[in-house]
């Protein structure tokens, strides 16, 4: 075969992950695999993303102490890896400067995103709005009501968002429909992947991107705290801070914890815990954990939140879980917006409902005897205000 | 009406189950050689808004692929069928169970939208070597040394097989399946003869084909047009097959 990609496409001992798209989107997955590959080994492109990770993103984030919430919940203790405070309020900037700085490389002029607790889309918009690309955002209209000062914010920074009504309205939809969009303006347009899931390379690159979270907090909570911590959690939606956070970690004798939406019910259509019901199957380019019927549909999600209500686990990150490198847990709507205001009340720092679900574990850790955790916080919850509002009395 | 040469798609379950095989007998006593038949699924990224709400419409009423198979299951009144379908609903169904369903139904070939040859090799050669190849797929993206080196992964077998097991899919425009009256044929006419120079198989054209010119324009060049969207969506709208093919003829 001629054009075949040079990078691992697959991970684990069960090779997940793949290249499972429509022949109109090889060539582009191979330009982009050749793109990322070149800027990788060009150390201007390294230079230029280097700062402005510094100086727009604002990297590196803090590593937090958070004693009051350690001594609360019985851990010696705790550190929050500080995602919230990066520009635009999550961890996704860092994927979405990266990647349209290779988009520009590669003269693109236009970017699609698709995006579901909107964190995603706005950091693209404003990536977009930096480097003076047109940028098209496909986000579900449960999503759309559910996030709406995130829909606000694109639409400030310039970028197009297109409602997308099929389905349930929410991120398995507005994945589906920018792959869609991206088939139909490839030649011109450049498609940034969110999460770390997709065909290849989107999964390897969206970690690539992603794992300064990690080398960052690894260092500093060696120097802050003098010792690597006894548990390392993230939340998991597809991927991208749960691999971000995690793999730097992986050489390491510590737990590796990341936590699943468990919504509100165990039956499949209650929750997003892919572990819990999830098998082998492919939806969106790649083989991984996926919740589906047993006629292969892709089957419901429900979440209090948008960014973690998505039917499939990154491949990359099912295959450390399959292979026991990362354990997975899962939390509740309910757990988690409890969690949320717990670190509010102890910390003065307000989550977002994703990151709410790893820190709605802090207690089972404590309880399995962790001394010491590396959480991280992978947004800030401005956007979830009307969530918590409606959930919690306050 | 000439009507032939002409690969049209339906999509199964689509008003119904029961509608299938009455469909099928219209498209043989028409004439025509093959068709295709879409199995609905839950996320066809490949498919413009007329497929997508067929195939929605089809899974709410009960068209799971077990069932789709076995209501083709001892039909031999139909074209040829070329089952187009996403690769997840087959690898859930499992290799061995999918041929016992596909071994009594007119299926010849399988066309799997998102299926990259080398992706499932065992999996591919199992069916193949049932009887069962898949189609190669040459999108406008496909380099032409690519389309020659998919054109020898999924090979011809050969012209005493049926046109649904040797022909290729050329897809006309760039995006996804759906009527378009505007679609620029030059670069896919363009394609054709370069395809016509380095292989004899047969091909097929498909996506944003649905005007009389463009159906014209594609045989001219000895080349068969595929009929999708515009056919679904006469056939939705209480059509019979030749009745919603007319339409696209004059």
């Amino acid at each position: 075969m001629t054009d075949a990609f040079a990078l691992p496409t697959r991970f684990g001992t069960q090779a997940l992950g793949g290249c499972y798209a429509p022949e109109t989107l090889m060539q582009p997955l191979l330009d982009l695999e050749a793109a990322f590959c070149g800027a990788l080994a060009d150390p201007a492109f390294q230079t230029e993303l280097k700062a402005e990770l510094r100086h727009f993103v604002g990297r590196p984030t803090p590593l937090t102490p958070a004693p009051r919430l350690a001594a609360k919940l019985g851990l010696k203790a705790l550190f929050l890896k500080r995602e919230d405070l990066a520009h635009t309020g999550a961890h996704k900037i860092n994927n979405a400067l990266a990647q349209a700085l290779l988009a520009r490389r590669m003269g693109k002029t236009e970017i699609i995103a698709e995006t579901g607790a909107g964190q995603h889309g706005v950091a693209t918009a404003a990536a977009c709005a930096r480097l003076g690309l047109r940028c098209t955002v496909y986000m579900g209209v449960t999503d759309m009501a559910r996030q709406a000062p995130n829909v606000a914010r694109m639409r400030l920074f310039g970028a197009t968002v297109e409602p997308v009504a099929a389905g349930q309205g929410t991120l398995k939809e507005a994945v589906n429909e920018a792959l869609r969009a991206w088939a139909g303006r490839c030649t011109t347009a450049h498609y940034i992947l969110g999460s770390a899931l997709g065909p290849h390379p989107f999964p390897t690159l969206v970690r690539s991107f992603q794992t300064v979270i990690g080398e960052e907090a690894r260092a500093q909570v060696l120097e802050q705290g003098g010792a690597l911590p006894d548990a390392v959690v993230a939340c998991a939606g597809g991927g991208s801070n749960g691999l971000g956070l995690l793999v730097p970690f992986l050489g390491d004798r510590l737990r590796r914890m990341a936590v699943e939406a468990g919504g509100h019910g165990r039956a499949l259509g209650e929750h997003a815990a892919r572990l819990d019901g999830g098998r082998l199957g492919v939806l969106h380019g790649c083989k991984t954990l996926l919740l589906q019927d047993e006629h292969g549909h892709t089957a419901e999600t429900a979440s209090v939140s948008a960014g973690l209500d998505y039917p499939a686990l990154g491949p990359e990150l099912a295959a450390l879980v399959l292979d026991g490198k990362v354990d997975v847990r899962r939390a509740s709507d309910d757990e988690a917006l409890a969690a949320a205001r717990l670190l509010c009340e102890t910390e003065g720092i307000l989550p977002a409902l994703e990151s709410s679900h790893a820190l709605a574990l802090l207690p089972t850790l404590a309880a399995e005897g962790a001394a010491t955790v590396l959480l991280g916080l992978s947004g800030r919850g401005d956007k979830d205000l009307s969530t918590y509002q409606s959930h919690l009395e306050f | 009406m000439a009507l032939n040469p002409l690969l049209p798609f339906i999509m199964a379950g689509d008003p119904s189950l029961e509608a299938l095989p009455g469909y099928l007998s219209e498209a043989r006593a028409l004439g025509l050689e093959a068709l295709e038949l879409g199995l609905p699924h839950s996320d066809p990224i490949a498919d413009g808004p007329v497929l997508q709400a067929a195939a929605h419409r089809a899974i709410a009423r009960g068209a799971t692929p077990r069932r789709v198979l076995e209501a083709l299951s001892g039909l031999t009144d139909s074209p040829d069928l070329i089952l187009f379908t996403y690769l997840n609903p087959l690898l859930q169904l499992g290799v061995e169970p999918l041929l016992r369903l596909l071994e009594p139904t007119p299926v010849k070939s399988l066309l799997v939208v998102d299926l990259p040859f080398g992706e499932e090799p065992a999996f591919e050669a199992t069916l193949r070597g049932a009887g069962y190849p898949m189609v190669p797929l040459l999108a406008p993206t496909t380099r032409l040394e690519r389309a020659q080196a998919l054109l020898g992964t999924r090979p011809d077998p050969g012209p005493e097989a049926p046109f649904a097991q040797r022909f290729a899919y050329v897809v006309a425009r760039l995006g996804v399946t759906g009527a378009g009256q505007g679609t620029d044929l030059a670069p896919v006419l363009k394609r054709l003869d370069a395809l016509k120079a380095i292989s004899d198989r047969p091909l097929a054209v498909g996506f944003g084909l649905s005007d009389p010119a463009s159906l014209r324009a594609v045989r001219a060049l000895g080349a068969t047009p595929v009929i999708g969207s515009a056919l679904v969506a006469g056939l939705t709208s209480g059509s019979s097959i030749r009745t919603a093919l007319s339409r696209c003829f004059c």
